[in-house]
């Protein structure tokens, strides 16, 4: 009896090996070059949440993307070669990532536009890392997602929220005095705070305050900010609503509420109605979806057409993500890219190209770089604007 | 005169917290145990008030239903968690009331979401007076609690009921050898307690506009702590606590520095007095009886 179950242990972990090991041989030999072998097209990734809570981020990038694939093979594609896109559905759960990734490489993909969502990206982001696939998210933004060489940002970083708004507050209210609230010791906040105050020229005064998350009373730091006439709100937009709700019975000058992309939604919660707030609300984003001219305005309209509704930031980031990477394969030339071509190697021309002079300008800003040799990862550099909830009464 | 305002709104946000704290004190004087669930009344009644407010557009409704409600609830909750436990150990109770906090908050989380909802119930505005402005929501709330406190004092004075409550707290035995009513006491002490607590909330309700599933449970513990810090078991302790507490809280929160600290400082303080007053400000100490 006991050598018995000696034997049979002793035979289950042969066949356990051997099972790593054939597992092992198999994405080591398949990785890359043999399934991209019988493409016809291009093949462009796309892994978001198509169903369930974050559908709406998902589906509007989906949406843009599929757009710009069209309009991009309706103009002949690019050296006579059309572009297809898959997608897949992670339901913004990461533990849902790895089969999908593994799904899209199977089916012929040789870049991507990684996730939707921050969470299932980090996710992705190891993944594309060890087959050394191109992405380029349109709204993951949280820091660490393009660490690596392969991956790449069209949103700005969290972090870099901070220094645009900077930048915008030094062009627009140099010598004057500007208020900022923050959440003390919460990351996104705190990190966004840290960088706008480094960035800020010395001219622009700022009087600083802030809460703990779940604070509920605001009186003391309305009594602080009450004489500034601008104020930055680093902060999500539940606090921010009970800020002006606040700020709104107590006595103060302020003029124009000013946040990042945590205030996206403020317009949305159940019970507050924004109108009901006399100053402008208004927040940092990358592209305005209220826009009439220039790359934006004609996004703005083409998706309209299509679907009905006017993009999100998200959809123009994925629209631009597209064209992005087909700019920069079109600058590599046709005669470096062929059809076939594997993911590793397409990322190798695609990394040269975005990590060097390449510059591209779409619906969510022009000129815009990845600066990796500065910042050590592909964090997109571009002008912010400014996006207007509501005006000023 | 900025020490005047200060001094207003923390008066204010104190008598919302001596009302809370008076539902933790008397409960805990009458039936000797900790009604942790006593925060989520808050809760109940700022849905109620939400529900009923967006339904009609009338404050004044919304708020004497949320009464209801929320006496309906303090009472059927006694019966239900606490009465079959009215002779078994401390720590049972205690536990109880914990799951009880704990079932509050999921149910208005599956029927309301968690997601923080937004309620004006009115906005007073505020009024200036020199070179100061105080909220008129902040001078309603003072002026209200303060009459709610008088008549509870006057009620528990005076009344039968209120001296069968007094008899009960002092020696539960005893009272019911004189023929009082014990359960029918822990219910109205729970009524009482509940009432105060749906008025407290629809005073925070009128500070803080928002409400969500946990949003009693920091009002709760400062209660709690203001109930403590007067001495638990006393209702004057309460008060007073309830009143200290919002002023120290307004005042740390004047001060930009440590405003994000104030909630620590709190707490630290109260650890701080019980190491001088164990049995809070005006605290009674008891003989234990072998």
């Amino acid at each position: 009896m006991k050598n018995s179950k000696k034997i049979l242990c002793l035979a289950l972990a042969v066949v356990m090996l051997a099972c790593a090991f054939v597992s092992c041989g198999n994405q080591g030999k398949k990785s890359g070059d043999s399934y991209t072998a019988n493409n016809t097209t291009f093949v462009i990734g796309l892994s978001g949440p198509l169903t369930g809570g974050a559908s709406q981020y998902g589906i509007a990038v989906e949406n843009a993307a599929k757009l710009a694939v069209e309009e991009i093979n309706a103009n002949g594609g690019l050296f006579g070669i059309q572009f297809s896109l898959i997608s897949y559905d992670d339901q913004h759960d990461p533990s849902r990532v790895a089969t999908g990734y593994a799904n899209m490489l199977e089916q012929g993909m040789q870049v991507s536009l990684g996730c939707v969502t921050s969470g299932p990206c980090a996710e992705f982001k190891a993944l594309s890392k060890e087959d050394n696939v191109f992405f380029i998210t349109p709204s993951g933004s949280n820091d660490e997602i393009p660490s690596e060489s392969n991956g790449y940002q069209m949103c700005f970083a969290d972090g870099n929220q901070g220094k645009a708004a900077a930048l915008y507050v030094n062009e627009n209210f140099a010598g004057k005095t500007i208020g900022v609230l923050y959440t003390s010791g919460d990351n996104y906040s705190e990190g966004i705070y840290n960088q706008f105050t480094e960035n800020l020229n010395s001219s622009v005064t700022v009087v600083s305050a802030s809460f703990t998350e779940g604070a509920t009373d605001f009186s003391s730091q309305i009594n602080t900010l009450k004489n500034c006439e601008f104020i930055f709100l680093p902060i999500y937009y539940t606090p921010a609503s009970q800020f002006m709700i606040q700020a709104n019975g107590a006595e103060n000058n302020m003029k124009v509420y000013y946040g990042c992309d945590g205030l996206d939604g403020i317009d949305a919660i159940e019970g507050f109605d924004i109108n009901s707030i006399p100053q402008e609300v208004s927040y940092l984003s990358h592209f305005n979806s209220a826009a009439t001219e220039g790359a934006s305005g004609e996004f703005v309209k083409k998706y309209t057409t299509k679907y009905g509704e006017a993009p999100s930031q998200f959809a123009a980031g994925a629209y631009d993500c597209v064209y992005a990477i087909y700019e920069a394969m079109k600058a590599i030339g046709e005669d470096k890219l062929s059809v076939t071509m594997s993911a590793s190697d397409l990322c190798d021309l695609l990394t040269a190209q975005f990590d060097g002079d390449f510059t591209f300008s779409g619906a969510t800003g022009t000129d815009m770089k990845w600066n990796r040799a500065e910042t050590g990862y592909g964090y997109v550099e571009k002008a912010a604007t400014k996006y207007v909830v509501k005006t000023a009464d | 005169m900025e020490f005047i305002s200060i001094l207003i709104n923390g008066l204010s946000l104190g008598g919302v917290y001596a009302l809370i704290a008076l539902g933790y004190t008397m409960v805990y004087g009458i039936a000797k145990m900790l009604n942790f669930a006593h925060g989520d009344i808050i809760m109940v009644g700022g849905y109620t008030i939400y529900v009923f407010f967006t339904m009609t557009g009338h404050p004044l409704l919304a708020i004497a239903a949320a009464c209801v409600m929320c006496v309906v609830l303090g009472v059927v909750m006694e019966k239900l968690a606490y009465k079959p436990l009215r002779g078994a150990s401390p720590l049972a109770v205690l536990i109880t009331a914990i799951g009880v906090s704990y079932l509050l908050q999921s149910v208005a989380q599956m029927l309301y979401g968690s997601a923080p909802k937004t309620v004006i119930i009115a906005n007073f505005g505020v009024v200036t007076v020199g070179s100061f402005s105080i909220s008129i929501a902040s001078l309603l709330i003072l002026a209200a609690s303060a009459l709610i406190m008088t008549v509870l004092t006057l009620f528990i004075k005076f009344s039968k009921v209120g001296r069968a409550m007094i008899a009960v707290s002092e020696d539960r035995g005893a009272a019911q050898l004189m023929g009082v009513n014990v359960n029918g006491i822990i219910t109205v002490t729970f009524l009482i307690g509940s009432f105060l607590a749906a008025v407290a909330g629809a005073f925070y309700l009128l500070k803080y506009p928002s409400i969500s599933n946990t949003m009693g449970s920091m009002p709760g513990i400062k209660a709690f702590t203001a109930a403590v810090i007067g001495g638990i078991g006393s209702i004057p302790g309460a008060m007073l606590g309830g009143l200290l507490l919002g002023v120290i809280e307004c005042l740390f929160n004047a001060f930009p520095a440590i405003a994000p600290y104030t909630d620590a400082i709190e707490f630290a303080l109260l650890i701080l007095l019980l190491l001088v007053r164990p049995n809070g400000i005006l605290g009674k100490k008891r003989r234990e009886k072998v």
